[in-house]
């Protein structure tokens, strides 16, 4: 499963769009958005947060994508008629998500330390690090759920959708405080929102909120059963 | 691995409508039908991709499923496409890794001929050239048996000869190969053994040679000149006696003793043999069933 989960890996660190889209477009829009207009030190943190988040979350979706065009190709198919197991497909496939969103956490950090003065801890940074990586196992769900359901080209819309429809929502591009109330309010029960908080509270000093561990879980539990449902379904087309 | 009255049906289609039939491991067999009729349908039953709705089928005395775990098959599906974003020797590697007593990688690519394509991303090659990445995949956990589902559709003379070069080397090494295909040419040329599928049910089964007697014979025609056609259906292997003005055009099951016994009579003159096409055998295997149906 090591040498599947090192096949995708590399298979999707070859992929332009994806290091374009998954990685240089997040520390790009992290540099554009804290660098224009006026500078409070916290933005340049907060911001960082959220679009190493969002690199995450895209990067997470992705997987998804992957997926639905290895259904399309017939390579899922000719996996069936190896040795290995579904379930090996199916976790080597979940794992590789887990990896690939690794380079997207780590350029922003790296963007905000080295280039925008971002001064934390080195408990703080690895906390972020960690958290973000860990929290983005909802959303390598969500995608898995879009890409064994839906063709290559309707997955890849559902995953843009997600990825963008989330990001906002959930604040990571802009602070929710700047929404009306009725938005905010919403915003609270995004997993995005929540899946931010994770790292954002590490900067403030504090340990994330119960409430945002509580949210992130509940949206684990409904990515999780989505991506299950569409992985059966799957079997018999697959 | 044998099938024993398996039926497979898809909503209202019945695919596959009873099959029963056995082959011994070693053969080279063809599986001869026109499209849509059950080949596919078959083989991802053979493979456990699909379990048959009624009857059994077994690889090895097992499930197919099982077999397939086991590493005791290999198999190139249909209209499976090349892989994005990775080498041939790293695609043909990570499956024969998968298997218990993979061959050499390189022998794999040699025996398929892409030995020189190895450090190529396999999402650049021509399609000749994925095809026999494909045939490289299936064969790189050296199993005991293998499985190819139309693997030279889709491809130009040249790649189509050099394919089944490969396939044959393979097959020499005491491997049982078993293909689908709708070329007539295809499966006498390269199968010791040819199942002409129709309608989901195998409607023929043996060689090319038995086939084509099945359908009624070589053709042995020469010129009357005059003589009378009588006693000529008496003679060896005549199966039937066709005149066309001054032309007798006799079906023989025999044409050497037919010949010969027409030397005898003195009676050759613009002597024409040809032998029985695999296209008439198979369009009279083919339409057989029509009537029946």
């Amino acid at each position: 499963m090591l040498d599947y989960l090192r096949l995708e890996v590399r298979r999707t660190l070859r992929d332009v769009g994806f290091v374009v889209g998954g990685i240089a477009m997040p520390v790009l829009m992290y540099l554009l958005f804290t660098n224009l207009g006026a500078d409070d030190g916290g933005w340049k943190t907060g911001a960082m947060v959220g679009m190493a988040g969002y690199g995450a979350v895209g990067s997470a979706l992705n997987t998804g994508g992957g997926v639905a065009e290895d259904r399309a190709i017939g390579w899922l198919r000719q996996l069936r008629v190896t040795p290995m197991t579904p379930r090996q497909v199916v976790v080597g496939r979940a794992l590789t998500g887990s990896v690939t969103v690794l380079p997207a956490i780590l350029a922003v950090l790296a963007a905000g330390g080295l280039l925008n003065g971002v001064r934390l801890d080195v408990w703080q940074w690895a906390a972020i690090a960690a958290l973000l990586w860990l929290g983005s196992v909802p959303f390598t769900l969500l995608g898995m759920g879009n890409g064994y359901r839906l063709t290559g080209q309707t997955t890849g819309v559902a995953n843009m959708a997600c990825n963008l429809g989330l990001a906002v929502l959930g604040g990571l591009w802009f602070p929710i405080t700047l929404f009306p109330g009725w938005l905010r309010s919403l915003s609270a029960y995004t997993p995005t929102y929540r899946f931010a908080e994770l790292g954002t509270s590490v900067a403030d000093g504090h340990a994330p909120a119960l409430g945002a561990i509580a949210v992130l879980t509940l949206w684990l539990l409904a990515f999780g059963s989505y991506a299950v449902l569409s992985y059966r379904r799957s079997g018999r087309t697959v | 691995m044998s099938f024993t009255g398996a039926v497979k049906n898809f909503g209202a289609v019945r695919a596959v409508d009873g099959i029963d039939l056995a082959i011994a491991p070693g053969e080279t067999v063809a599986l001869l039908g026109r499209n849509g009729a059950g080949k596919s349908t078959t083989i991802s039953l053979l493979l456990g991709l699909n379990d048959p709705d009624e009857g059994t089928v077994r690889l090895f005395g097992a499930p197919p499923e099982r077999s397939v775990r086991a590493g005791r098959v290999g198999a190139m599906l249909q209209e499976g496409r090349a892989v994005p974003r990775v080498t041939v020797q790293e695609l043909v590697s990570f499956v024969a890794r998968r298997y218990p007593a993979p061959m050499p990688v390189a022998r794999a690519l040699q025996l398929a001929g892409i030995a020189e394509l190895a450090g190529r991303r396999v999402d650049r090659l021509s399609g000749g050239q994925t095809q026999r990445v494909r045939f490289a995949v299936a064969l790189a956990g050296n199993p005991s048996v293998i499985v190819l589902d139309e693997p030279t559709a889709a491809l130009d003379v040249e790649a189509r000869h050099a394919f089944w070069a490969s396939m044959r080397s393979y097959a020499r090494l005491g491997h049982t190969v078993l293909f689908s295909t709708h070329h007539l040419e295809e499966a006498d040329a390269h199968a010791d053994r040819i199942l002409v599928i129709d309608r989901g049910r195998i409607v023929a089964d043996g060689t090319g040679e038995q086939l084509k007697r099945s359908a009624g014979g070589s053709l042995v025609a020469f010129d009357l000149a005059g003589r009378s056609t009588a006693g000529l259906e008496l003679l060896p292997g005549v199966r039937s006696v066709e005149v066309r003005g001054d032309r007798a055009r006799l079906r023989s099951d025999d044409p050497d003793a037919t010949v010969v016994a027409l030397a005898g009579l003195n009676a050759i003159r613009g002597l024409e043999v040809a032998p029985a096409s695999l296209d008439d055998a198979f369009l009279a295997l083919t339409a057989q069933v029509q009537e029946a149906a």
